[in-house]
């Protein structure tokens, strides 16, 4: 033994050479990122408008695009914005405000004006009416014929069937309108209001706006899609609504914070219009000459530069598609692009990935990116699994059975208790017969109960979990108290005669922890990681049902830890989701790694510890558990190991960790090999140092004569 | 004299179906110490281990100082820390040094502040002679060293019995001698005990009276001289066995 000893003496100092060593590879990885000043130009072009009045509006509907503004001016264009010419005069009111759609472009003008092009018309339509007192300050097509304008004072009106009709709301300066089909629409407006129809604008309920912008003015909104909506207040905030697991877009709104403004709900500029691109990619207009685009749904907001002077306002935007758009503004100003606006790199415009180099110097910022977005999922999945573990393996070990906590109570007690858990039971399972009976299963088909039960509804109903407790608790109680009621004071192993063997089992001797524990570490441990990812991910949403409201929790801190949990982790649902994933499974796995060590504790030293007195869970966290988590750090370390490999299936779900990185890359630059060899490598150094660090862990933790492993 | 313990008529069956203890009863007086002496496999450290409840007697009587101690409610607990229990291979909690390994009954159970647990604990090291290593890891002690200091970590929960289960047989020889020396010097102060041994000389010379058991029952027991003129033939027999191995 002491030889053992006198080998372990000399182990630290190797460790601390692997350590140096990593310290130079990872002062070497940062040194070779170079800083580079890069030069950029505008992502717009000019395009000359033949005019000098504001431009306000802009439309693009099937090829045409057609540009509104000051007295009356119409601008079409027939080849995608490049030239343009004016149309007939029409009005002389500044046309403020347009919509397309259905096939339809409509434009008006506060004062009432307003005109209509229909799908195969070539002439423009003059559907003007009378507004009163009142103004016009949005509108929106519903059909190809009808459209919603909305106003000052609550007015909103409905063109349908060539007349208007009033179907005004008490309340504030309505602002904009948008919607999504005939039937769905939104208006926003002064004092933060938002409010909501489904009958194709004839009734209209408020939403709770945010109680950040319940004092702005919310100027424009889109509702771009059953799963997003956007609107923006003047004073540069950029509201989000999300569909919900059970709310429909428009329901919830939410603030955006903008980290690339330092975490703050606020651009800090007068906004005039937001279009929507895609789900998550957005452009911003306003005032002084400000164009700018978020690609991750408002995280990161990039100002671009311009190729006109910035006393410019720029008044709308359009997007034709992804990445082709247009922008109008003040003094008859057209830009064009075809790069959602985006600055670009002089010099770089053609990228050459034929040397390796090259390749390295694009993909590796990437790279790192995706390393820390893999290393925040393995840290809190391994946090989240060790505890996991720990709780379950000592559910597993723990030797209380049924016999033992019935014999501690009087016999009747025991059978009343029994009575009651059948009762409870029953009622449970009795409040689930209707809705197992609606799911319309036969045979056996009815192993898939359990997920018909949590969601009875489909992707229109909710999730209800509740279901699923009534049907676990109901059978548990069930078994339990048929169990409890049949005791008659032995508690003894019961044997019966079945064909012709001898059968016993013994329900007295189950250890309830022991069982719940077990049914847990099945379940993760019987179904393949990459479908848990998918479940925990769209099925049951995790991201969203824990991340968002733990987010919203940590709202309005400063902190640095805090601010990096809500704006790194929890806001991020793919994240919430993998780390979830990951966690829960590898708690399954840990759990029997930990099992294993406190079962290889001599059971000697549980004796020892109840004999002086200590409980039984005193005695597990005193003197079992400690011994037996450093006998477990190898086999853990090699468990953390395969967590980090494992959380390269996050890409499923949409995370873009370290894989998922290697495959954009290989999509810009198609470098097959280079690509997941170069991820192949950042693996390696991630598990290689984890393993690196497990093992100077042991050899610190390790104590004289606890144990056999001899070196490391 | 005080009757510190009693056992009625104890019945131990395991659940592999093996009846260890058929119905053994005896007492132990303040101050007392009793020998416990037979084969192996004769139903010993079944005793022993029914006495403080590590596991369940299958039927029988246990009583600390007149208080029933084997019923369901009884705080178990407290009851194993009056009884201070020393093993044949001395259980020392591996992960924590000598010291820690005392103040951890007192600190838990007794609820001392880690001062007043290190003063007990000093104090009883003193006693069983392990001062100089009380930073020591278990690991790094002899056996003999071991098991005293697992001596002084029952001894410092002050119990009213101790009961130590061979404590000897799992040393060298020569580390047998300092571990007895303990122990009666123990039995000198007047602590009451119960001592499982196969050490017949120490059995003789330090125990007041003497248990022999075979086969889960007492077969005879009496003053420690019936070691010296044993009245069964199962004794006889026993004790010539055992001189022969020496
Ligand atoms: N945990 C156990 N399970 C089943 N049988 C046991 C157990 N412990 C001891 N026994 C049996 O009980 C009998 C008495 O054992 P024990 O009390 O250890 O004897 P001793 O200490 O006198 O050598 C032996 O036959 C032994 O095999
Ligand atoms: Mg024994």
């Amino acid at each position: 033994m002491s030889e053992t000893t006198i080998s372990l003496r000399n182990a630290p100092s190797e460790g601390r050479i692997y350590g140096y060593f990593i310290l130079v590879l990872f002062s070497v990885l940062l040194v070779s990122i170079p800083a580079v000043a890069q030069e950029y130009r505008s992502g717009w072009d000019t395009v000359e408008s033949g005019t000098n009045n504001d431009l306000f509006s802009v439309e693009a509907t099937g090829d045409e695009i057609w540009a509104f503004g000051e007295e009356g001016i119409v601008l079409g264009s027939q080849d995608g914005g490049l030239s343009w010419s004016p149309a007939n005069v029409i009005t002389s009111s500044d046309l403020s405000m347009s919509d397309s759609g259905f096939g339809s472009i409509l434009a008006a003008s506060s004062d009432g004006t307003v005109i209509i092009k229909f799908e195969s018309a070539s002439q423009w339509t003059d559907i003007s009416f009378d507004v009163g007192e009142e103004n016009i300050r949005g509108v929106s097509l519903i059909r190809n014929d009808s459209a919603i304008a909305v106003g000052s004072n609550g007015s909103i009106w409905k063109y349908e069937s060539e007349t208007w009709s009033d179907y005004s709301v008490s309340g504030v300066d309505l602002l904009d309108v948008s919607f999504l089909d005939s039937e769905r629409g939104i208006a926003v407006g002064d004092e933060g209001a938002i409010l909501f129809s489904e009958d194709g604008g004839i009734t209209w309920d408020y939403r709770d706006s945010p109680s950040e912008a319940s004092s702005s003015r919310i100027i424009d909104i889109e509702f771009y899609s059953d799963i997003r909506a956007y609107a923006i207040t003047d004073n540069g905030g950029v509201l989000k609504s999300s569909r919900e697991i059970s709310t429909q877009v428009g329901f919830l709104w939410n603030m955006q914070y903008f980290e690339s403004e330092g975490g703050s709900s606020n651009l800090g500029v007068n906004l005039t219009s937001i279009e929507v691109a895609t789900t998550n990619k957005f452009l911003l207009s306003g005032s002084g000459g400000y164009l700018s685009m978020s690609k991750d749904g408002g995280n990161i907001v990039t100002k671009q530069l311009i190729p006109v002077d910035n006393l410019t306002s720029f008044n709308d935007i359009v997007m034709i598609d992804g990445f082709n758009g247009i922008t109008v503004g003040s003094g008859g100003t057209i830009l064009i692009t075809e790069r959602s606006g985006e600055d670009e790199q002089v010099g770089f415009e053609v990228r050459d990935f034929s040397e390796f180099g090259s390749f390295v110097d694009y993909s590796k910022g990437m790279l790192i990116d995706g390393l820390f977005a893999t290393i925040n999922i393995v840290i809190f999945g391994i946090f989240l699994g060790f505890f996991l573990g720990i709780t379950l393996s000592m559910m597993k070990t723990s030797p209380t059975t049924l016999k033992q906590i019935a014999e501690k109570r009087s016999l009747n007690l025991v059978r009343l208790f029994g009575a009651l858990a059948f009762i409870i039971g029953f009622a449970f399972l009795n409040y689930l017969v209707p809705t197992v009976e609606g799911l319309g299963l036969d045979g056996w088909e009815y192993i898939y109960a359990p997920i018909g039960i949590i969601n009875p509804g489909g992707i229109t109903g909710d999730l209800q979990f509740e279901n699923f407790a009534y049907l676990i608790f109901g059978v548990s109680l069930i078994l339990l108290g048929s169990l409890f009621i049949s005791a008659n004071g032995e508690y003894k192993k019961s044997e019966r005669e079945l064909f012709g063997r001898t059968v016993s089992w013994n329900p007295w001797g189950v250890r309830p922890l022991n069982f719940i524990a077990t049914i847990y570490t099945d379940i993760f441990r019987n179904t393949p990681l990459i479908v848990q990812f998918l479940f925990i991910h769209f099925g049951i949403q995790i991201g969203a049902l824990i991340g968002d409201p733990a987010a919203e929790l940590l709202e309005g801190s400063t902190g640095f830890i805090v601010t990096f949990l809500r704006d790194d982790i929890l806001s991020n649902r793919a994240c919430v989701s993998a780390i979830f994933a990951l966690g829960l499974n590898s708690g399954a796995y840990q759990c029997e790694t930990i099992r294993g060590a406190i079962s290889a504790i001599p059971s000697g030293q549980m004796e020892a510890g109840r004999s002086i007195g200590l409980n039984y869970m005193q005695t597990m966290r005193l003197i079992i558990m400690p011994q037996a988590i450093r006998i477990c750090i190898p086999p853990m370390g090699n468990e953390m190991v395969n967590l980090v490999l494992n959380s390269s299936l996050a890409m499923v779900i949409g995370y873009s960790e370290l894989t998922r990185k290697a495959k954009l890359i290989n999509a810009v630059t198609f470098q097959v090999f280079w690509s997941y060899g170069m991820v192949l490598i950042s693996y390696f150094i991630v598990t290689w140092t984890l393993a690196l660090i497990l093992r100077y862990l042991e050899n610190k933790t390790r104590i004289p004569g606890l144990g056999i492993s001899g070196g490391s | 004299m005080e009757n510190v313990l009693s056992i009625v008529d104890m019945h131990k069956t395991y659940p592999g179906g093996v009846h260890a203890v058929r119905g053994v009863s005896f007492d132990v007086m303040e101050g007392e110490s009793v020998a416990i002496i037979g084969s192996s496999g004769s139903g010993k450290s079944t005793v022993l281990r029914c006495i403080n409840r590590l596991i369940e007697p299958t039927k029988g009587e246990v009583r600390l100082r007149g208080e029933m101690i084997n019923i369901p409610n009884a705080d178990i607990n407290d009851v194993r820390s009056r009884i201070g229990m020393v093993f044949q291979s001395f259980e020392l909690f591996a992960h924590l040094r000598v010291i820690d390994n005392i103040t951890l009954g007192l600190r838990h159970v007794r609820k001392m502040s880690r001062k007043e647990a290190e003063r007990e604990a000093l104090e009883v090291l003193e006693k069983v002679d392990m001062l100089d290593r009380k930073d020591a890891f278990p690991g790094n002690l002899s056996g003999g060293q071991k098991q005293r200091v697992a001596i002084a970590r029952a001894l410092a929960m002050k119990p009213e019995v101790m009961l130590f289960d061979e404590p000897t047989s799992a040393l060298d020889p020569e580390l047998i001698g300092s571990v007895l020396k303990t122990i009666r010097g123990l039995a000198d102060e007047g602590m009451t005990m119960v001592v499982v041994t196969h050490e017949i000389s120490f059995a003789r010379e330090v125990a007041d009276r003497v248990i022999y058991m075979d086969k889960g029952v007492v077969a005879e027991s009496g003053p420690s001289s019936v070691i010296d003129s044993p009245q069964t033939e199962r004794l006889k027999k026993f004790l010539s066995s055992i001189s022969e191995e020496d």
